[in-house]
């Protein structure tokens, strides 16, 4: 069955040639691409995202692991997000229609050139050599990156940008009751009111009859009148906003003729108020159309490739992803906003913008087999092996393209429509309507807790291989060990544990997370705090007196936490959580947070050191 | 300290973009140049040290992925010396280099002229044996980027194709590794004894050692006559060929899985004593296992020990191999050569920390070390500034490099062939790529790093045309480092360019350079530090005139000489009095403390609004340079530092004390500086007199100081 799938498949893809080819947008084309995407997202059910990024982790223990919570997991996330760098933006909008998917696949390459020289949207960025080689082989085209790359900012970038530039702004009156004028208001007012009426006159004057250079410019130095385009206008300088609002007001007086304009002041405030004069309430009409395109085609410029991230947002699709947590860490970093200090808040902020997020891993997750399996390839072809589920795909890239890095996107849509056929999630809730669609799928939106147990990274092709007894564990039930001898196998850590004490006699386990320190399961509650109580006390005895003498030192899950929260990214996690324990304020702290305490622990899960 | 990379090439390319439309000399080849990637490196390496070995001096200049990792790390007039260097050290040790441009300039009696071959390497830093190590994780500067990528640079070259290296200690690392790892032969002894538990295994062990006995008794028989070893290894098993291993019958194994090896293994170790399993790195880098006889126990572990040593052998050409572009280093400093920059301190610091070690905390530590490496340097931008001849020569153009070359060596920049007697007194200058020599070409080279160092080379040997060397006479017999003329220019480095800061490598001396004497259109500031306080995390809407009012308000109108902003989140406050430092952040700490009516309508209230407003003396600022963190902000920075207090108190007494010394010491050490202290005493007694002039100017300054810093930067380059 399954050699007939993939039959069926390589004949299509031969039939159908370049038909769903992946388009490669830059600066070049990407206003006709963002046009083309519109419609494509328009008519798609769902949107698959990928990200091709300038590094993932620079030590073992700060990629996911295991043992991570929802919230050190995400600090692991935001960490790299904050660093690192998105180079390509692969966007595939797509629908599944009785077995058929339709994918539009696009690849944005990006580049965070800093377009208006405000040191946006990044100063400085890092790059991994072993990712940028990885892409080097995969024939990622680094000149056409930095040479024609997309620029972009992000919303909260692009609101202090907007100031720094200084663009003026239509002004508009907000009626404030609690405004009351002072006398000095009053004076204010009517001194730019007869000012105001004096120049209109004059200019309407002038207009009819043509004045010689000297008088018009003499004329121009007295009353403060400057061209705007080609209309007249003249600047009101104001001292404060309430002073902005006070001209806005008396404007209104005039308003079927005059256009205030705001003229911010460098770096914020507001400088003056511009007034332009038009020449009849057609004129004004025009002129108001003429700035609200100006200052649309300067957003658009600034914005750059936000643009299509404010277009999947508007559209409330379904987005789907591989890698939610490390993938949505930088979209909200790079194109929304700086990262919360904690998962709880950066949950809240991106379901404001995507509303509906679904993690591949997590549909994977419910085909037990699959728990196992976190890369592409191995899914896809295990589920062509065990599922009958057709899916009519044009083009199913193959392996042997070469350029494998293009089709990411294409293959998680693929393997996105196997999982929904297999799941049997219903027909009708993947149609467009997105409320019907978000109570089935709920099961797998969960984006808050899609990451406690796998530690994804898509650039290691190799499979892990997990025994399925995972067991739920409180937090409170681990210590982190260090400064055991070097070379120690966990196996040797725990016999030499097993005999230096006694809280060592009930059941427990022990996981190297890197060279340098060791995690503790105490499956006993409670044994933990005894332990590190014995470690700490004076009158310590026996085997473990030695290695405590001989630099052991152990802490608990709370030191990691803080850790984490602190940014304390040194290369062995020994050095970060020594240092963590080094800082003054640490005994003062309450440990406030409660939630997420709880971690799935499964036994044969550490890091594979052939990956560090 | 090279400072704005960017804006010294963007003036080097628009001289050079000038230059090209006034010769259009369209008919000319393209400027000639050795484009070194890992494909040509073995054979180019073998050339260049042919010629570095000839050479009389070895131009050098670097494409970096980057200078400043966050804005307030730039160069600042208000860097003191250790703090320049911390900020030279974090550029050094964040950001990649790129290209490296290195050019020996040879002078050819018979043609009275310099032979040049310049070389471009496109450098790397991929990571190409399992040592772990920071450097495989770099910093990129979007700008410099961007940057590099208007002057055309290749990208994919240099990722795909560039050379990578190990820096000293990392090869040191990598052959302790391996050494370790044949040490107890580990690889030999992976596999444990485990107890056959499948049949498929049972079947497979007792069948392979049927073979290998019978294998062994072919031999056996063989040695009494008779050659008939092809016997067993054609007919039963494709997988088994028998060959000659060091003298000795094998068999070598083909086409088993790593499973059915272990077995394999298992079986040799515990049936046969004079067969050995052995596993070696054939051709193209495949591993070969080998059971191979052998006689005795004696020749057994005879070849066990070659086999080690073969893996040993294997692994150093490995490791050598992976030395990569640092073999041109090794060359450079094992060959003394002299070795010319333009203002080059943050090149030889990125030299020194990829490919020597981790730089030094200090200054002098880090001087000392390079010249023990490189004896000879000479800082072209140095040499240009320090001669009053020579900016006359130039007619007092700026001392970037594109400009010096072009003032300096018009017919070479230009390309011109011209019989003018002005060009008659020029150095003439060759260039040499493989065995083609030319002397004519385009003068539009793009910019990169070869092309830099060439035009580097050919500054520094116009100039020394114009200090009187005569190349004839000194070479080769006296070596050019040697030369009378050039001692007091050699190891000469600028510490901070922006400065002025000239810091000598023999001695570690830091001294403030007296640029030109005559030349007046440059002057530094003399700060003296224990005047200055920190301030940063106030409420952003701040600018320094509003800090300024707050301060002055306390402290008088006077106290405040000028406010520096450092980012939009810090402000170095310069008081006209030591003291000052320590009382303002007293008085801040004891606002902070009281929390009445009293503190909120203090004039400092303004500041301290948000109550996130640190305060601190420059040393804190030092700190903080020295922190490996890259954050954009300063605020944000010193959070990540860890400083957790608001406000840091400087004892007034010891400062003052300190303070005094350091002044004195900056005295002997410049003599110039003494009448910049006359002037600043004037100016302060200007200020008492009448305060309102003084403080007008010295609003003037300060404003002058903070807008015009970007075009400081320009045009002092």
């Amino acid at each position: 069955m399954a050699t007939l799938i993939r039959r069926r498949l390589l004949c299509t893809s031969a039939k159908a040639g370049k038909k769903w080819a992946v388009k490669e947008v830059t600066k070049a084309n990407f206003s006709e691409a963002v046009e083309e995407f519109k419609d494509d997202l328009a008519g798609s059910d769902f949107v698959a995202v990928s990200l091709q990024k300038t590094g993932s982790f620079s030590a073992g223990w700060h990629r996911a692991l295991p043992f991570d919570t929802n919230d050190t997991a995400y600090l692991k996330a935001k960490y790299a997000a904050e660093r690192f760098q998105v180079l390509q933006f692969a966007a595939c909008p797509f629908s599944l229609r009785a077995s058929k998917l339709t994918a539009h696949p696009y690849n944005f390459i990006l580049f965070p050139r800093d377009e208006l020289k405000v040191g946006m949207p990044s100063y400085s960025f890092s790059v991994q050599t072993s990712h940028l080689t990885y892409m080097a082989q995969e024939g990622f085209d680094f000149n056409a990156c930095i040479y024609d790359g997309i620029s972009y900012l992000s919303k909260a970038q692009e609101s202090a940008a907007k100031v720094r530039i200084g663009n003026p702004t239509p002004g508009n009156y907000v009626v404030d009751s609690s405004l009351t004028h002072t006398v000095a208001d009053t004076i204010f007012i009517e001194r730019i009111k007869s000012r105001v009426k004096h120049w209109k006159n004059a200019c309407k004057k002038s207009g009819s009859r043509t004045d010689d250079a000297l008088l018009s410019s003499l004329r121009k130095l007295v009353m403060g009148t400057e061209i705007y385009g080609s209309r007249p206008c003249m600047n009101i300088d104001v001292c404060s906003e309430r002073q902005v609002q006070l001209a806005l007001e008396m404007l209104k007086e005039f308003s079927d003729e005059l256009v205030p304009l705001i003229i911010p002041a460098n770096g914020g405030g507001t400088q003056s108020v511009r007034v332009v004069l038009t020449s009849s309430k057609e004129d004004k009409d025009l002129f108001e159309r003429e700035l609200q395109n100006v200052v649309e085609e300067q957003n658009k410029r600034v914005r750059g490739f936000r643009e299509v991230i404010d277009l999947i947002s508007a559209s409330q699709k379904p987005v789907v992803s591989h890698n939610s947590l490390n993938d949505f860490t930088f979209i909200h970093s790079k194109f929304l906003s700086p990262l919360p200090a904690n998962v709880d808040e950066f949950t809240g902020s991106l379901s404001l913008v995507f509303p509906h997020i679904l993690d591949i891993n997590h549909l994977m997750k419910n085909i037990g087999p699959l728990r196992k399996v976190t890369n592409r390839p191995a899914a896809i072809s295990y589920l062509n092996n065990h599922y009958f589920a057709p899916i009519d795909l044009e083009t199913l890239p193959q392996e042997n393209e070469g350029k494998i890095h293009r089709h990411n996107v294409v293959k998680m849509c693929y393997l996105f429509a196997k999982l929904c056929t297999i799941l049997k999630i219903p027909e009708n809730a993947k149609l467009s309507n997105n409320h019907l669609l978000a109570p089935a799928l709920d099961v797998y939106t969960n984006i808050s807790n899609p990451f406690s147990d796998i530690p994804q990274e898509s650039i290691n092709e190799d499979i892990r291989i997990w025994r399925n007894n995972m067991r739920k564990i409180s937090c409170d039930n681990l210590v982190f060990l260090w400064g055991f001898r070097s070379g120690l196998t966990a196996g040797m850590l725990k016999s030499m544990l097993h005999k230096s004490h006694d809280v060592f006699s009930e059941d427990f386990d022990v996981r190297l997370v890197d060279k340098s320190c060791a995690i503790v399961v105490f499956w006993q509650p409670g044994l933990s705090g005894t332990f590190l109580d014995v470690v700490s006390d004076e009158a310590i005895c026996g085997s473990l007196r030695e290695m405590v003498s001989e630099g052991l030192r152990a802490t608990s899950y709370r030191t990691y936490k803080r850790v984490c929260k602190l940014g304390l990214w040194e290369a062995d996690l020994a050095e970060s959580l020594d240092k963590a324990l080094e800082d003054p304020d640490y005994s003062m702290e309450a440990d406030s947070t409660t939630n997420g305490r709880e971690i799935l622990w499964s036994t044969d899960s550490m890091i594979n050191f052939d990956d560090l | 300290m090279n400072t704005h990379r960017p804006v010294r090439a963007l003036s080097r390319a628009l001289s050079r973009a000038l230059s090209q439309s006034t010769s259009s000399s369209a008919a000319q080849p393209s400027f000639p140049l050795k484009n070194v990637t890992k494909s040509n490196f073995e054979p180019v390496l073998v050339e260049l040290r042919r010629h570095v070995a000839a050479a009389d001096f070895v131009a050098v200049d670097l494409e970096m992925s980057g200078v400043t990792s966050a804005p307030w790390r730039d160069s600042l007039e208000f860097d003191r010396s250790d703090v320049s260097y911390l900020k030279v050290k974090d550029s050094a040790e964040k950001f990649a280099v790129l290209q490296f441009g290195v050019c020996p300039f040879r002078w050819d009696s018979s043609k009275k002229s310099f032979i040049a071959h310049p070389h471009n390497f496109y450098v790397f830093p991929r990571q190409e044996l399992p040592v772990e190590s920071p450097t495989y994780e770099f910093l990129c500067q979007t700008t410099s980027i961007d940057f590099l990528a208007k002057y055309q640079f290749d990208f994919n070259m240099c990722i795909h194709e560039g050379i990578s290296y190990l820096s000293r200690g990392q090869e040191n690392e990598a052959l302790r590794r391996f050494h370790l790892a044949y040490e107890d032969g580990s690889k030999l002894k992976e596999v444990r004894d485990a107890p056959l538990v499948k049949m498929a295994d049972t079947l497979f062990t007792e069948r392979m050692k049927n073979t290998f006995t019978e294998w062994r008794d072919g031999l056996f028989r063989n040695k009494n006559g008779g050659f008939q070893f092809q016997g067993i290894s054609n007919d039963r098993q494709q997988h088994l060929e028998t060959i000659f291993f060091k003298m000795r019958p094998a068999l070598s194994l083909n086409g088993f899985t790593s499973h059915q090896l272990k077995l394999i293994q298992l079986v040799i170790r515990r049936h046969f004593q004079d067969l050995s399993y052995v596993q070696v790195n054939g051709e193209n880098s495949c591993q070969q296992q080998l059971v191979v006889h052998t006689d005795s126990k004696d020749d057994r572990e005879s070849l066990m020990k070659e086999v080690k040593d073969e893996h040993l052998r294997q692994a150093e050409t490995k490791v050598q191999a992976a030395v990569g572009f640092r073999h041109v280093i090794d060359l450079l400093s094992s060959e003394k050569k002299l070795i010319v920059g333009h203002n080059c301190f943050l090149d030889i610091a990125h030299i020194y920390s990829k490919f020597v070690g981790p730089l030094p905390s200090t200054a002098e530590e880090f001087v000392s070390s390079v010249n023990k490496c490189f004896p000879h340097i000479l800082d072209t931008k140095v040499l240009l500034n320090a001669n009053i001849g020579l900016q006359q020569r130039m007619k007092k153009s700026q001392t970037s490099l594109s400009s010096a070359f072009a003032s300096l060596c018009p017919q070479i920049s230009l390309g011109a062939k011209s019989t003018d007697l002005a060009f008659q007194l020029c150095v003439k200058v060759e260039v040499q790529v493989d065995d083609l020599r030319s002397s004519n070409w385009n003068s539009g080279a793009k910019h990169e790093a070869g092309y830099d160092a060439f035009m580097t080379g050919c500054v520094f040997a116009q100039a020394c045309s114009h200090l009187g060397i005569d190349f004839e006479a000194c070479l080769p017999s006296e070596k050019l480092s040697h030369n009378e003329k050039l001692q007091k220019h050699i190891n000469l480095l600028f510490l901070s360019w922006s400065k002025g800061d000239v810091i000598d490598l023999t001695t570690g001396n830091k001294n403030a350079m007296s640029v030109g004497s005559k030349n007046n259109k440059k002057r530094y500031l003399q700060i003296s530090y224990e005047k200055i306080a920190l301030i940063w995390g106030f409420s952003s809407k701040l600018k320094a005139r509003e800090i300024r009012e707050c301060i002055s308000k306390v402290f008088g109108l006077t106290s405040v000489v000028s406010i520096y902003h450092l980012d939009e989140t810090a402000v170095f406050v310069q008081f006209n009095k030591e003291k000052l430092v320590s009382e303002f952040l007293s008085l801040k700490d004891t606002l902070e403390r009281k929390d009445g009516p009293a503190s909120v309508l203090h004039p400092l209230a303004g500041l301290l609004e948000g109550g996130n407003t640190r305060a601190a003396d420059y040393e804190t600022y030092k700190e903080i340079c020295s922190s490996p963190n890259a954050k954009v902000l300063f605020a944000d920075q010193a959070e990540a530092f860890g400083i957790q207090w608001k406000t840091k108190l400087v004892e007034a007494k010891a400062s003052l004390c300190l303070g005094c010394e350091s002044s004195g010491e900056k005295n002997a050490l410049n003599p110039a500086s003494k009448s910049d202290e006359k002037s600043e005493r004037k100016n302060m007694e200007n200020v008492q007199s009448d305060s309102s002039t003084a403080c007008v100017s010295n609003y003037k300054i300060i404003d002058s100081l903070i807008a015009s810093r970007g075009d400081k930067i320009r045009t002092n380059l």
